[in-house]
Order: structure tokens, then sequence, then C-alpha cells
């Protein structure tokens, strides 16, 4: 069998049933509390374990936390692995979507909505719709406002899964927005071992009726089909993804990126770059050590990019010893703090122009008596966030997005650009 | 689809309230609102229902109100129904009495004008579970399946599947499986196909174990009209769905190159897909179909590197976590694949440890001459920044790289600087990865004994690589000046040693430094033996004592018996077996990738998928015993440090060795022979001393079953007569044919073909077996699914001992099967394989 599942459960965070819908009947709420909340006696943190655990009673428990409720589901099957954790990912979306944030407080207030929409997106252990926008207009979430007459939602069934026909706005908008993330990873030698860069378009639509969006880009195999010149500013993307929208066979042929969007917020791309790039914020550090007592800290931070951007709300977050105190520190810009429940000396700076350099002194007391057995230290890499606005790393550019609908409108596209640290650690320290 | 199981949840949190007045104060309130008209009822009784639902979620029982929920449930609004729908669905189980009462009003609201209320109520009839309302089950769900409503349409082709599992004869008789396929092949919308093929799956899979006609259903499933009939449509379907489609075109034989290429022209762009599942599935359709293609195999590794690459980065651990397992999977089909992208698998902070230790596996796994220095060095790192586990797993990590590589100069280096960083679970960790490594090149022995000898064994807590020191105390006491005097101050401290393993290693040191340097140890054996013949551990003071009697008897011999010459050790045991990889490579994308196991040792028979052998199959691919072993193996592996099989004076040596794997060319086994005729635990080692050979050889295990009873006769057969004549009725018992299978060295490998009839004819494996039979060919086991079925034969040599054992996969759309045949009597495998054939031919001719 392609794997059903037998029941999902939705637990707070000691491990106890908050609300469960059984769909085969075969596994047991009190068995499955029993087991789930030993396992998390027994780790403290579920974090250690991994999200897929076997009960040796032929039961298999896969879940995901979100905020202080675990989604949870049992199967007897030999389930789709990858597929039934993403589901699980999508449940909390849907949640999210309806009740703001999932957290155990808001599962109490909407039992209802909550049984409703476990029943629709999953029936018998098969995963049905996921679609928070199609379920909305299924399953409404103030119970009192709902009209009488209820017919299923075009969507449900008609081709085009991920929008209803009948969606109007006054104003037609669609927000592009190009967010690339760096992560990076320096060794302790200073080498850069490792650097890739992950790129998302996110759109946001507000566009009335069935439109047809076309998106151009600067890919460079789209320039070298359309024979024009490829040097300079055309990049090359590893391994895209779209959004199911996407007409991906017409994106084989003529690398058209076609589609009829969804409503609301969504990623139309992700991409990835695996070349190598130069950090675009260096930090050093240099830490002293004095006799027990006390430790200083120098931190460098230099930004590499050209000077004409600037990067903003820049973060660096420098691990210090956890039983560290009195802190003394300067900088020659933005400030710092140390901050206790992360072990760490966090230095913000707001505005960070290209080409600058910036440094923050600290110098923190120790204890001079150090528990002897104490356990081994987790030692943390320096840290660093930050975004560069109007910038991407990889070039990427949007030549145009064109929104077709047969009323006719006139609609406003407007394309953002941005960078941000994604995974960016350096263990220098 | 009971939302709560009342008392299960009530036990659970016995600090709710019973509910009891509360549930009296709602059944009044509902009697007052069932027969009332006022304007304001509709919202009264949604305000009433609410709360009974959610006394219900909160774990009180109000199954009392059973009979006013229902008086109530007249009403057009569809919250209310819904939540009375969901009260019926949790209290029908329970009270199947009660539950016929719903049936009316559920009967009514199937046949409401308005779809949703349709689909709902049908929803909850089926999920009503109870077995004695069947009869008023098949009407909706035969007129559901017609509606003109896909979401009714949908709701029943799932309802189908859910009757079948209450009576599958109501199921069965009112036909609805040939609906579904009618209505899978021609319904526009794309979740009630799914649906539909969802319940055809699971219906005939179930109805196949006794009715043949289901496994022909089923083979259609998997034929060409099927599946490129889906595979044409697939952009139509939900992610899920497309996963499920994908999955089922992976069972497809193509029958040639043409369909295989249409096919992967087809989905190519589903690796682009956003959805990390659908691209799992899609690779999986792409190697699997790929299987017979070397080259194109190749081509669709190097393809679908990158989409993997990118879903082990992005998205949420969970995936990631997934997605590594599949990977560890093809790593280690396909070595060489990442061997250039290790960089993708180096550990960030943030990944939570579940990642961070598969990503360490799949580092070991991709080490080669190219990258083992970045690899290790990475590694290195991880040794002393990162949590205790995960720094101990990579200390460990290191370890099995060095025993992989043949230049493992600079690793030695790294572990020796390890042993500098004076943090105790490191010095642990590396003393043990130390002491195999000098087990394996012993021409390291004078650069780590430098540096081991500087340690202090009074610094080293953990029994492990305690034991691991001591072991390197007693095997170079020539070349560590004060190795007698270090194993005096330990055997003073008797004592205070806690671990059993300890002492037995200390005892074992001890002997050896004896021999090696008698006036300087002298003093601490005696001290030693007495020790251990008053020690309270069984093991401990067994070994003593024999230790004192083989001195008593002639201490030459003693030495014999502990300092024999040693051989480096060569072979490393691989913990599965090739046959059970590639099982688990059929369940790719599956949780027997996850567990790495096939499915059949973690699901219960009656859940196991229609992909999956039968249940005979895999008692023979696995004996329960070894299966046990297995297991154990790998969970020994991820436990401990020690990678050597035959590590002598290990304790696990008995269940390892009657695995059948240990057939390590260890040759210093007289510490072996020592330590098991003292503690011979198991029976296994205590046969291991009776056979007392010098080696371990697949032949010595041979004779091993033999002295444990288990019936295997090993007798070599005469060379053969012309003509061979088969036992009529030989026994074989199918743990012995494991056995004898994992023993026996392949014979002869043919390929040989089908009549047409009989390939037409094999609708299920046993109209082949009963045909073999009366050819005294016996099966012992069968499986597969249309058109690869396998089966496992047996025959014995007319008046002879002598078996034959052949493994058969016949391919029934290309006429052609795959035999693989061993033989105790290797020369008579040619003769036996024309006779095999020959009636293999005759198949559907008669």
């Amino acid at each position: 069998m392609a794997g059903a599942v037998s029941a999902l459960f939705l637990l707070d965070i000691k491990g106890r049933v908050l609300v469960w819908r059984d769909y085969r009947g075969d596994v047991s709420a009190l068995q499955a509390e029993r087991f789930f909340t030993k396992l998390l006696d027994k780790e403290g943190d579920a974090e250690v374990h991994s999200p897929v655990v076997y009960d040796d009673a032929g039961v298999t428990y896969m879940f995901i936390q979100h905020n202080n409720v675990f989604i949870l589901t049992a199967a007897r099957q030999n389930c789709n692995a990858a597929s039934i954790l993403l589901f699980l990912h999508r449940v909390v979306d849907v949640f999210k979507h309806y009740f703001e944030e999932l957290e155990e407080e808001s599962l109490r207030d909407n039992f209802v909505v909550v049984y409703e929409l476990l029943d629709e997106m999953m029936d018998f252990g098969y995963p049905q719709y996921t679609e928070a926008k199609i379920l909305s207009e299924f399953i409404k979430t103030d119970a009192y406002r709902m009209e009488v007459s209820q017919r299923p939602p075009m969507a449900v069934t008609n081709a085009v899964s991920w929008r209803s026909e009948g969606i109007r706005y006054k104003k037609n908008e669609v927000f592009l927005d190009v967010v690339e993330s760096v992560n990076i990873l320096v060794n302790s030698n200073g080498q850069i071992v490792r650097s890739d860069v992950v790129g998302a378009l996110k759109m946001r639509t507000y566009l009335s009726g069935m439109p047809e969006c076309k998106l151009g880009l600067n890919d460079r195999v789209l320039l070298e089909a359309q024979g024009r010149a490829t040097k300079g500013k055309a990049i090359d993307l590893d391994d895209i993804k779209f959004h199911q929208c996407v007409r991906l066979a017409r994106f084989e042929n003529d690398r058209t990126i076609s589609f009829i969007p969804p409503d609301g917020s969504f990623d139309l791309m992700t991409y990835r770059l695996s070349t190598q790039v130069k950090p675009l914020i260096w930090v050093e550090a240099q830490i002293e050590k004095h006799s027990r007592s006390r430790i200083e800290l120098m931190v460098k931070a230099r930004s590499q990019f050209k000077e004409r951007s600037t990067a903003t709300n820049v973060e660096i977050e420098v691990p210090v010893p956890s039983d560290a105190t009195n802190p003394n520190i300067r900088t020659s810009m933005g400030s710092a703090a140390y901050a206790p429940e992360r072990d760490a000396m966090v230095w913000k700076v707001k505005s960070f122009p290209g080409g600058k350099e910036y440094m923050c002194r600290a110098e923190f007391s120790l204890p001079s008596i150090t528990a002897e057995e104490g356990a081994p230290e987790k030692k943390a890499p320096i840290r660093v966030k930050f975004e560069i606005p109007y910038f991407t790393v990889s070039g990427i550019q949007v030549r145009y997005l064109k929104i077709i609908e047969k009323s006719g409108y006139q609609a406003l596209p407007w394309v953002r650009y941005i960078t941000m640290a994604g995974e960016y650690e350096l263990r220098l320290i | 689809m009971a939302p709560t199981v009342p008392s299960a949840a009530k036990s659970a949190s016995p600090s709710q309230p019973s509910g009891k007045s509360e549930v009296a104060d709602l059944k009044q309130q509902l009697r007052q609102l069932a027969g009332s008209r006022a304007s304001d009822a509709d919202d009264q009784r949604r305000d009433v229902f609410k709360r009974v639902i959610s006394c219900m979620t909160a774990g009180i029982d109000v199954s009392a109100a059973f009979g006013e929920m229902v008086l109530c449930s007249a009403t057009s609004d569809v919250v209310t129904k819904k939540m009375c729908y969901l009260y019926v669905g949790a209290h029908a189980r329970a009270h199947p009495d009660l539950a016929l009462l719903t049936i009316n009003f559920l009967q009514r609201d199937c046949r409401d004008q308005d779809p949703t209320i349709r689909g709902l109520a049908l929803r909850s009839l089926c999920s009503l579970r109870v077995p004695n309302l069947v009869e008023y089950l098949v009407t909706p769900l035969t007129t559901g399946l017609k509606d003109p409503s896909a979401y009714v349409r949908m709701i029943a082709a799932v309802g189908a599947a859910k009757l079948y599992h209450i009576s599958a004869t109501a199921c069965i008789d009112a036909d609805l499986p040939a609906s579904l396929k009618a209505l899978m092949l021609s319904d526009p919308d794309a979740q009630v196909v799914a649906n539909c093929l969802h319940s055809l799956q699971e219906i005939w899979t179930l109805e196949a174990a006794n009715s043949e006609a289901a496994a022909r259903e089923i083979e259609t499933l998997y034929s060409k009209p099927v599946v490129f009939y889906l595979l044409n449509k697939i952009k139509e379907f939900s992610e899920w769905a497309q996963c499920l489609v994908l999955e089922l075109a992976s069972k497809f034989l193509p029958s040639d190159n043409n369909e295989i290429f249409d096919i992967m022209n087809l989905l190519e762009d589903r690796l682009q897909h956003a959805n990390g599942a659908v691209v799992l599935s899609t690779i999986k359709v792409f190697l699997h179909l790929t299987m017979s293609m070397t080259d194109v195999h190749q081509q669709v590794y190097e393809r679908i590197k990158a989409p993997l690459l990118t879903l082990v980065g992005a998205g949420s651990p969970e995936q990631s976590y997934a997605v590594l397992c599949h990977l560890h999977l093809l790593v280690m089909r396909a070595p060489m694949l990442f061997s250039s992208d290790y960089k993708s698998f180096y550990c960030q902070f943030s990944d939570p440890s579940y990642v961070k230790k598969l990503k360490l596996e799949m580092l070991t796994a991709i080490a080669n001459e190219s990258n083992t220095y970045e690899i290790v060095t990475e590694l290195c790192e991880y040794a002393g920044n990162v949590d205790v586990p995960i720094a101990r797993e990579s200390i460990r990590a290191v370890g099995k790289i060095a025993l992989q590589q043949y230049d493992v100069n600079a690793i030695v280096d790294r572990l020796l600087q390890f042993l500098e960083m004076d943090k105790d679970y490191v010095t642990a960790e590396t003393l043990v990865l130390v002491k195999d490594l000098l087990r394996k090149y012993p021409q390291w022995s004078h650069d780590c004994i430098a540096v081991v000898g500087n340690i202090s064994s009074k610094n080293i807590q953990e029994p492990k690589g305690k034991a691991a020191l001591i072991w390197m105390l007693g095997e170079y006491s020539q070349d560590m000046h004060d190795a007698p005097y270090v194993l005096e101050s330990l055997v003073e401290n008797w004592d205070e040693e806690h671990s059993p393993e300890v002492r037995l290693h200390l005892l074992t040191a001890v002997m050896k430094c004896f021999f090696k340097r008698p006036p300087e140890t002298q003093k601490a054996l005696g001290a030693t033996l007495a020790a251990g013949l008053s020690d309270t551990h069984q093991d401990v003071h067994d070994r003593a004592l024999f230790y004192y009697r083989l001195l008593q008897y002639d201490p030459a011999v003693a030495e014999r018996v502990v300092n024999p010459p040693k051989q480096a050790v060569s072979v490393f045991a691989d913990t599965q077996s090739s046959e059970m990889k590639d099982r688990i490579f059929d369940e790719f994308n599956s949780l027997s990738v996850v567990y790495q196991k096939p499915s059949y040792m973690f699901t219960d028979k009656e859940h196991r998928g229609p992909f999956e052998y039968s249940e005979d199959l895999t008692n023979l691919a696995v004996g329960t015993e070894a299966q046990e072993n297995v297991i154990s193996a790998q969970r020994y592996q991820e436990n401990d440090n020690d990678l050597l099989l035959s590590t002598s004076d290990k304790e696990d040596d008995g269940t390892r060795a009657s695995n059948g794997s240990a057939t390590s060319t260890y040759n210093a086994p007289s510490d072996l022979i020592g330590s098991s005729l003292i503690s011979s635990q198991t029976p296994a080692e205590t046969s291991l001393i009776n056979t007392g050979g010098p080696t371990y050889s697949s032949q010595s295990n041979f004779s091993l079953d033999d002295l444990l009873g288990l019936g295997v006769t090993e007798t070599p057969a005469p060379p053969p007569p012309p003509a061979l004549t088969l036992n009529s009725k030989p026994v074989l018992d199918p743990g012995t044919f494991q056995r004898k299978w994992g023993q026996l060295a392949l014979a002869l490998t043919q390929e040989c073909s089908l009549s047409p009839q009989g390939a037409a004819s094999l609708m299920n494996p046993q109209s082949l077996i009963r045909h073999m039979q009366s050819n005294y060919i016996q099966c012992i086991a069968s499986g597969g699914q249309p058109p690869n079925y396998k089966f496992f034969f047996y025959a014995q040599k007319d008046g002879a001992t002598a078996f034959f054992l052949v493994e058969c996969i016949v391919n029934t759309a290309s006429a052609k099967a795959q035999l693989k045949i061993k033989a105790d009597d290797g020369a008579a495998a040619e003769a036996f394989s024309t006779l095999f054939q020959s009636a293999l031919s005759k198949f559907g001719l008669s």
C-alpha cells in the first residue's frame, strides 16, 4: 500500500494529546501518548531524536514540532517518509493560516475548525487538499458568519487546484521579492569550507480573475536559447524548482516561466548557486583569557561588498563562556550587549555600508572557581545575520513580469531584491 | 474517524472532572431544542453542540447524550451537521446499537441537494466502522460514485476502501472495485482518480491473498495503458497524488527502451518540483526504470544529484533527515557519486543532532583518496567544537575512514592529536580506534605506542577506552617499558574496577605481559589470578580459572594460546547482506530506507504493501534468528565503536559468529577459544571450541551449524551419475534453506526463457509451483507481483543428501527467467540446471 497513516495527533509540549483524528482505527491514542511522553522524558529534548521513531509494536511515529505543539502521525504501514513529514509541515501552514499562529492555545480555542480541517486534509490516511487558500473557502474560521448555503469551492473540482475562480480585487497588484540567503561556513583556520546561495522568488498576488503571468529572467540558459550575448550580467542557476503552478514543460522548451498564480503569497521559484562566494561580511575575533579571572574579546567586522550597497540590521553573535559576568563593552559603531540566555555577546549595527571596518571590544569577568567536573562546553561558532537590500549575489534580474487577464485590467508589478545571511557561521574561536 | 476515544483520553488525564452534571445539563438543553422552531434555534443548537464537542475533546464521556444529539440532527446548518457527524463518528463504534439511530439521518443527508452535505454525510457513514450497518452503506456508496459533484465522488472513492475494511464481501459483492476502476480511467477530476487508485491498490492487494482474479487486477494496474494514462495526466494531480502515481510508475515494467525514455522525458520536469516528496518519487521511477541499462542508470545518478543536494540543504530539518537517509542508500550503491560534493554534508551548528549524525555517516561513506584529507580535517573540528555525542560520532567517523583507506598516515597523526586534547570522552573514543587501527596496520605500532604510553590509565574513566588501553598494554608490553608496572597498579585497584569487560581485558593483558617479560610480571600475575578467581562475575572467574589451569598444565601451551603469532585483520564485517540492500532499494522512498531494513521487519503482515514478497519468502530471506542478529548487529555498530568483528575479547562474539558472517581471517583464535571456553554463554561458542580449527572460514561455519544439531549435512556427494534423478519427496525446512543459501557459493547463473503460453498462464505463483512440484522440484517460498515473480526452489538428488537450491526470477512480460543455482554438490549443478530448465520450459504446455 502506498502507505496510509493511521491517525494524526496534535500534542502539547509534554506529549499529551490535545486533539486527534483517527483515520483507520488501528492505533490507540493512549499508546501513542504513552510512547511519546516516554520519548520526551528520555531525551528531555526532542531535538535529539530523529523525526521518525519506531515503537516495537509495529507502529511508526513521525513528528515535527511547532512552537509548543507536536504534530505526530502514527502509521502501521510502510509509508513514504519524506512525503508524510512534508505533509505535516503543510498541516502547520494551514493551521497558521487559520489561527495566525499554531500553538496550544489556538488549538484549544478552535477545536471544531481543527477537526474540520483534519477531515479535509486527510481521508483514510491519504493526504487530500492542503492548500490553505482552497480550504478556507470551504471551512470558515468564524462559524457564526458562515453563509447558510455552501457549495464545495470550484477549486476542489477544477483543474487549477491552487486557484479558485471569481476572485476580485479593486486594485490589481503583484509583489515579487527576490530573496537570496547566503550560507557560509568558515573553519577555525579562517578557510571557507563551504559556501552557497539559496534563492527564492517570493510572490504576493492580489489579482482578479484567472490571470496569466509571464516572467522573464536573465538566466544564462534563457539568453543562450534566444541567441543573445551571454557575457556580463547573465547567470547560471543550479537546480531550479518551481511552484506547482508553473508550466514546467513550457520552461523546458523555451525557458519561459508562465503560470496562473495562486491568490496571496507563495514561492514561485527557488534555486541554488553553489559557486564560491566571498563572505559579504567577514568577522575576526581574538579572545584572551586572563588567568581564569577575566576574558577579553576583540571583534573586527569588515563588509566586503561594493560601497554603493549597504547592509542593514547586522547582528553578530560572538560566543562567550556561560559563566561570564560584568560585561564591559565598547564599539566603534552600533551597540553590543551581553545576551546570557544565548551565552553570547550580540553586536548590532543598524547600517553597515560596503567597504567599511568596525570594531568591538569587550571584557567579561569569570568566576575564579569552576566546577571540577563541569560538562564539556559546546563550542559555538560566531554567527552573523544581515540584510542587503537592492542587491543579489547571483546577479539575477527580473527582465519583465507580464500579467494578462481576459478582462484586460492593468496590474502593477513591484519587484524588490534583497540578500540576507542564511546559515552564516564562522568557527573562529 | 473517532476524534477522541473518551476512555483513552480520560484515563490519560485523570484530573479531568467527570462532567456528569454538565452532560446532564447538555442533555436537558438538547431535548428542549429538538422540537423548537424558534428563529434562533439554529444558533442555540450550534452553541450546545459546540459545548458537547468541547467536552468530548477534553475527555469527558458524553455518550449519554447520543439519543438527544441524533434528535437534534435535523438541521440545515452545515457547521452543526459537521459537529453532529463528528460526535456520531466518535461514539458509534463503542455503541453499535445506538449507531443504528443515526443511519436514518445520515442516509437522508446522502441525498441532500447540497453536495457538501452529501459528501460529509457519506464520509461519516463510511467511517462508523460498525459491521452490522454494512447493508446501509452499499447503496449510498454506489450512488456516491456516480454523483455529479466531484467532491462526493472523491469521498465515495475512499469510502469503498473503508467498506472493504469493514466487510470485504459486501464490497466485492457490490462490484465496487469495478466501478472504481471505471471511474479511475474516466473521471475528469484528478483527486477522484487518485482516491480511486488508493482504494483499488488497497482492496486488490488484500484480496489477492485469496483470489487469483484480484492478483490479475493488480497486474492491470501496472500495465501500460493505466500507467501511461495516469502519467499523461500527472500535472493535474495534487502533490500527494503525484507521489502516488509516481510510485505506481516505478513498478511499471517497460517492454522496450523507447518506453523508458518516453516516461523519463515526460517526468523530467518533476525533478524541479518544489515538493521534495515528488522529487524523491520521481527519482525512484528513474532509478528503477533504468536498472537494466547501466549507462543510463549512471546518467540518472548524475542527473538527480543537484536536486537531492538542494533538498538536503533547504527546507526543514525533517526533510533533510528523510533525504539524507536516501542519499546514504544511494551512496552505498554508487560511492563515487557524491565524492566531490562532500562539502554539502558538513554539519551546521544549528543542525539537529539527528541530521548531524546522518551527515557524519555520509562523510564516512564518501571518503576516498581525493577528499579524505579535507573530510578528516572537518571531522577533527567537530571533535572539539560541538556537543559530546556528535564529537564522539565524529571521532568514530575518523576511525572508520582510517580503516577504509590505504593511506592512513595523516589520519593516524590526527588521532594521536586527539589524545593530546585531554578530554575524557575524546581520549576514550580515540583509544578504542587506535586499538582497532593497530590490529589492521601493525606497522604503525611504534608511533602509536609512543603516544599511548604517555597516557595515564587513571585519567580514563570509560570502560571501553580503558579496555582498549589495557589491550594495548598487553599486546605491546615489550615496547612499553613500564607496561608491567602499569598493569600491576591496575591490578591493585581490582576491586574498584566495576566493569567486568575491563577486568577480563586485564586478565588477558597480564597473561600476555607475563610471557613477554616474565620476571617483571610474575608478581602481578599471581595477584591477578588470585583476584580473578575470587571475582564475583562468572566470566571473569572462569577465565581466571582457565588461565590458572592452563599454566598448571603446561606454560608452553599457555603461551601458544595467549600469545600466538598474529596476522593483521583485513576484512571487516558488512552488517547487511547485499540481498537486504537490494530489498531496501526496491522500497526506495519509504520507511524502509529510514530504518535501513526491509518493510517486513517492521510492519505486521496485514499492513504490508502490495510490493513486498510473501511471508514465506521473508522468513526465508532472513530466518528469525538471523534477523535478530542483523538488527542487533546494526544497533551494535551504532552503539559501539569496535569496528572489527572477531574482536577476541568481546563477549558478543557468540552471537556474531552464529550470524554466519564472522568469516574474517583473523588468525589469532586462541584468545577467542580461551574466552569462550570459560564464558561459554551460547551454544555457538561452545561449538567453536569443538571445531578447534584455527581459521573460521565458511567451511567451519558450516560444520558449526552441523554441530549445533541443525541438521545440515555436508558430506560431499560422489561424482554425479550421468543422468540425474531427483528425490520425489525431499524435505528441507526454511531455516536450513536460508542457511544453506547464505553459505553455498553460486554454482551457476543462467537465463532461460519460458514458453509464451507458460508466461501467459503465470498469473500467480501457485500455478508454477504446482508444475515444478510434478517435476520433483519443491518451492520453499515465492512472491512478487506481475509481471515479476520470484521463487526459491529446492530439490534433492535421489538417494543422496545433496540439495540443489534455486533462485528463479520470472518476468512474464518478457517470458524470461533468471536462475541462480547453488548446490551442495557443485559438480552436479550443470546437470540439475538442464533438468530445471527443461521442466520450466514445459510450463504451460501441458
